[in-house]
């Protein structure tokens, strides 16, 4: 009994301690030119849809939930960001060869298509990331259209 | 008394974390700064994409197919090792052998890196680092991926490789190949060392689909 209660104390001191531990945020004030939306004549409907549901974790910027105060919640989506912008950043879009760009494209468009993003967990808490079968259409249209014409 | 103990506990770990992480925070001034001084614009290559030449896939298809090999090619050795990467990919993927794909990707990323660019200049440098960041993460691709994704890299990357031959050559004798109902029915191409059609989208399920288009060497 006082071995497990050494235990919890010592897990809950963690627990506050952690908290204490300076968060690194996805945040940036300047939208820069290589950004996907002002690289490209993006309509409203399509803009609205890729903020809502990819410029999360494939951006400079992030709306963060209320959870991400807490660690170690924060350090999970840190690292899903990370992982996220190394594979694709709409913030640099236009900085990307056109090689790069149609290749992004193309994967962008297969992994909405397969329902592989966004993430199952993402959609989980937001539920407006969520694509509707109309919304994937309308999405895939749209990209392939501009991929074809890059 | 105890309750002083645990007091000093939780004061005693937030001073130690704090003094820890503090280093964290120079990091994230780097990141920020990213990107800034790489503004340009790449459309250099505008002028040569969507030469359809061959008319075998229309304008709302993907004109994947950037420029036409020349049926001879100009004698380029140091390529081999690329295109011998990239043919082991292919095979397996003929084979429907996820394994042997992604060992073909580990080979590419090696052929790559040992690659000398040293006497290229000018535009063909900048071509061929177009190239090869664009290989590079179809290769990393191929190596982590289950088998439907790495064939919808292999496809991307069979357009990469195709630009290389036409950049700077190759001795190997090739076929160009074609299957159009790959890639969605949009139709892709890939590069294969032997005549006969064996078909890297599909494997056994349509092992002949597809046609040569050309023949390089």
């Amino acid at each position: 009994m006082k071995l497990y209660k050494k235990i919890s104390v010592t897990l809950l001191l963690v627990f506050i301690g952690i908290q204490f531990i300076p968060k690194n945020y996805n945040q940036s004030n300047t939208v820069l030119a290589a950004d996907f939306m002002t690289t490209f004549d993006v309509p409203e409907n399509i803009e609205a849809q890729l903020r809502v549901s990819c410029y999360d974790c494939h951006s400079n910027n992030t709306y963060y939930p209320w959870y991400n105060k807490i660690q170690p919640v924060a350090w999970f989506l840190e690292g899903h960001i990370k992982e996220g912008k190394e594979e694709l950043n709409f913030s640099e879009f236009g900085v990307y060869s056109k090689r790069r760009q149609k290749n992004k494209l193309k994967s962008i468009i297969s992994q909405i298509k397969d329902d592989e993003m966004p993430l199952t967990s993402y959609k989980m808490i937001h539920s407006d990331a969520k694509l509707s079968k109309k919304d994937k259409e309308v999405l895939e249209e749209w990209l392939t259209n501009l991929r074809d014409n890059l | 008394m105890k309750n002083l103990k645990v007091t000093i506990g939780i004061l005693a770990i937030a001073f130690i974390t704090l003094t820890v992480s503090s280093c964290k925070d120079n990091k994230k001034n780097h990141n920020n700064n990213d990107g800034h001084h790489t503004e340009m614009k790449s459309d250099d290559h505008s002028n040569m994409n969507h030469d359809n030449s061959d008319g075998h896939h229309d304008n709302a298809s993907t004109s994947h197919h950037e420029r036409d090999i020349e049926a001879n090619t100009q004698k380029n050795s140091s390529t081999t090792p690329i295109i011998d990467a990239y043919i082991q990919i292919k095979n397996g993927l003929v084979a429907d052998s996820k394994s042997a794909a992604a060992k073909g990707g580990a080979a590419l990323l090696t052929a790559f890196s040992q690659f000398d660019m040293s006497n290229l200049s000018g535009d063909t440098h900048k071509e061929y680092m177009e190239i090869l960041e664009s290989a590079k993460e179809n290769a990393e691709h191929i190596v982590k991926s289950p088998i439907g994704h790495q064939r919808e890299h292999f496809e991307v990357l069979s357009t990469d490789i195709n630009d290389l031959i036409t950049l700077l050559g190759t001795e190997k004798t090739l076929y160009q190949d074609f299957c159009p109902m790959a890639n969605n029915n949009k139709g892709a191409y890939w590069l294969s060392e032997i005549k006969e059609i064996k078909n890297p989208y599909f494997g056994a399920k349509m092992m002949k689909c597809g046609s040569v288009k050309k023949q390089i060497n």
